[in-house]
């Protein structure tokens, strides 16, 4: 078994290297709203592609060898930190995951759309997902004063994973950039944030009841805003299962609206 | 440079709001404009569908759609319905019709975010983009356009359908009948209904199944199994819409109508 599989990298190994390398060309925007002499465009760059070459590779080369200037985020360079999110052809998605070889010749990169520039590819996700944070008060709100003492209160197996699944959102923001809601209007907690609602309203340690979620959710700012565009959850690197989360909220403004009360 | 500037249309100015809770004032509010909103759609969608069989009694024969219409007349089912669809179509329209940006650059916003996304299943050779491609935005952006095409038509067509049923100003009496409907489809109005078929055939489809999503019962089903569903029901009406079209402009006859011995 371990034996087939060796070889089988062997021969991809084998086939790369046969093949004569392509000659990237890349469209990087430019822009630096800090120095008043900079102005908006696009920049090509040509890379030789090597084997296995994401696009951390590739801008880090970049930088290296022809811009020394050019600006994009990246820290964990796999999948974890968030920081990398760009428009890949068109596609928000993490740069550090993309590799060159899914892409034609021609790659042409742009910051996420929807978030504040920092500078070329870079954006500010950090003060978003603060901002957001602190309007859906996105943090368990204790219904007991703490007890050191007292034995943690035990939660269902089932719960516990489906809580898990919702925190495992990196916050990389290209939900928030391919939704063409969030694209539209500022106000709406778009899918991290309705994500990141449901995160807490599961929570049974939460103190919340029904009356205060449902005035967090029932709005446009909150899951009506939602028209089921579906592009969130087709970008999330992470794979979030997001639509369900948005049905799970809009059941429970329903059952809000029906209930009322506490 | 075109490009850049685009970009930039698309960033984000002013800073994230901060601090301020979201909270809904009128949150109950909201609750009802939006089961209203896509209530009133689902209602329409369900009406359009038995809208459909009952044209369709024209493949039966000229005298059962005239015997069928006059029931309906009779049984006083066609006259409310008249008002009730027209009211549930003004509804929708201004409630479903809220969704859309109102401001040009809004629009625009939302139409390059949706045909970079579609397009970007054509500038990817891999990866995500072709195991996750993402059309729905665009197809979004026509459920807005075929909106706009059914107001227009679909007016047009409510307030005819009122005049024949509530006047003597077509045909030979008051109500609905197969002569004058097959003469006016004939004269022209087939080239208006026709688009009208689509549009709403399409949007109707493509409504469901985002209805589907948005409230739970579609995320059981895959993506792929939803929008082969989606496409089930819009090409069987759109068939049987072609056909009853084609009957109406007198291009063909009757292809049933040998199942109640009538004659066309
Ligand atoms: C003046 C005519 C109409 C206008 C302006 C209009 C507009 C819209 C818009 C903008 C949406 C998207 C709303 C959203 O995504 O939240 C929508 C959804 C929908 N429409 Fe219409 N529409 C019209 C007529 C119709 C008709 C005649 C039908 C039935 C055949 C229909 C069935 C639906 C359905 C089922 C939905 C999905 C409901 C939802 O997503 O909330 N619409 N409509
Ligand atoms: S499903 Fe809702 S939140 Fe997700 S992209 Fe579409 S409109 Fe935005
Ligand atoms: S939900 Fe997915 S796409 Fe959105 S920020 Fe979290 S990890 Fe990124
Ligand atoms: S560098 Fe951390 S997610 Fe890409």
């Amino acid at each position: 078994m371990s034996e087939t599989s060796a070889e089988q990298v062997a021969s991809t190994e084998a086939l790369v290297a046969e093949r004569k390398p392509r000659r990237l060309k890349f469209r990087i925007f430019r822009y630096n709203p800090q120095d008043p002499n900079s102005e908006p465009r696009m920049q090509e760059y040509r890379l030789e592609e090597t084997p296995f070459m994401t696009l951390f590779i590739a801008l880090n080369r970049l930088r290296e060898e022809q811009e020394a200037d050019l600006q994009f985020d990246f820290a964990c360079r796999s999948a974890v930190c968030g920081s990398c999110g760009m428009l890949v052809n068109g596609r928000p998605t993490l740069a550090c995951k993309t590799l060159t070889s899914d892409l034609p010749r021609v790659i042409h990169l742009h910051p996420l759309p929807s978030f504040q520039l920092v500078g070329d590819l870079s954006v500010d996700t950090g003060s978003w997902f603060r901002g957001m944070s602190e309007r859906v008060q996105a943090w368990v709100h204790e219904r007991a004063p703490f007890d050191p003492e007292a034995q943690e209160e035990r939660m269902d197996d089932e719960l516990a994973q489906a809580i898990y699944e919702s925190d495992r959102c990196i916050e990389c923001g290209c939900c928030v950039a391919a939704c063409g809601v969030a694209a539209t209007n500022d106000e709406f907690v778009a899918p991290a944030g309705m994500n990141r609602i449901a995160r807490f309203m599961m929570d049974p340690r939460d103190g919340r009841g029904r009356r205060d979620w449902f005035d967090v959710i029932s709005s446009d700012e909150g899951v009506f805003g939602c028209i089921g565009l579906m592009a969130c959850q087709d970008v999330c690197p992470k794979e979030l299962p997001l639509l369900e989360v948005y049905a799970y909220l809009r059941r429970k403004a329903l059952g809000g609206w029906f209930l009322g009360g506490k | 440079m075109r490009e850049a500037t685009r970009v930039i249309d698309r960033m984000r100015t002013d800073p994230p709001p901060r601090g301020s809770r979201i909270t809904a004032p009128d949150g109950r509010k909201q609750v009802l404009y939006e089961v209203l909103a896509s209530g009133s759609g689902a209602v329409l969608a369900v009406f359009m569908w038995g809208h459909m069989f009952f044209v369709a009694s024209i493949l039966l024969g000229t005298r059962t759609f005239d015997t069928i219409a006059q029931w309906m007349e009779h049984v006083y089912v066609a006259q409310p319905t008249v008002f009730i669809v027209l009211a549930l179509f003004v509804l929708h329209a201004v409630l479903a019709g809220r969704k859309v940006p109102a401001q040009l650059r809004e629009r625009k916003r939302a139409f390059a975010l949706a045909s970079d996304l579609k397009q970007s299943t054509r500038r990817w050779t891999g990866g995500d983009a072709l195991t996750r491609p993402h059309a729905e935005s665009w197809i979004w952006i026509w459920q807005v356009r075929s909106a706009l095409l059914i107001g227009i038509l679909g007016s047009f067509h409510i307030l005819l359908m009122g005049l024949d049923i509530f006047s003597d100003l077509f045909g030979r009496m008051e109500g609905i009948e197969a002569v004058s409907s097959m003469a006016r489809t004939r004269a022209g109005l087939v080239w208006l209904y026709l688009p009208l078929l689509i549009a709403v055939e399409f949007h109707a489809s493509v409504g469901l199944l985002r209805l589907a999503v948005k409230w739970g019962p579609g995320n059981r089903l895959s993506r792929r199994t939803l929008w082969r569903i989606e496409h089930v029901i819009f090409w069987s009406f759109i068939g049987l819409g072609l056909l009853v079209l084609v009957v109406l402009a007198g291009w063909i006859d009757p292809p049933l109508a040998f199942l109640t011995g009538d004659g066309p």
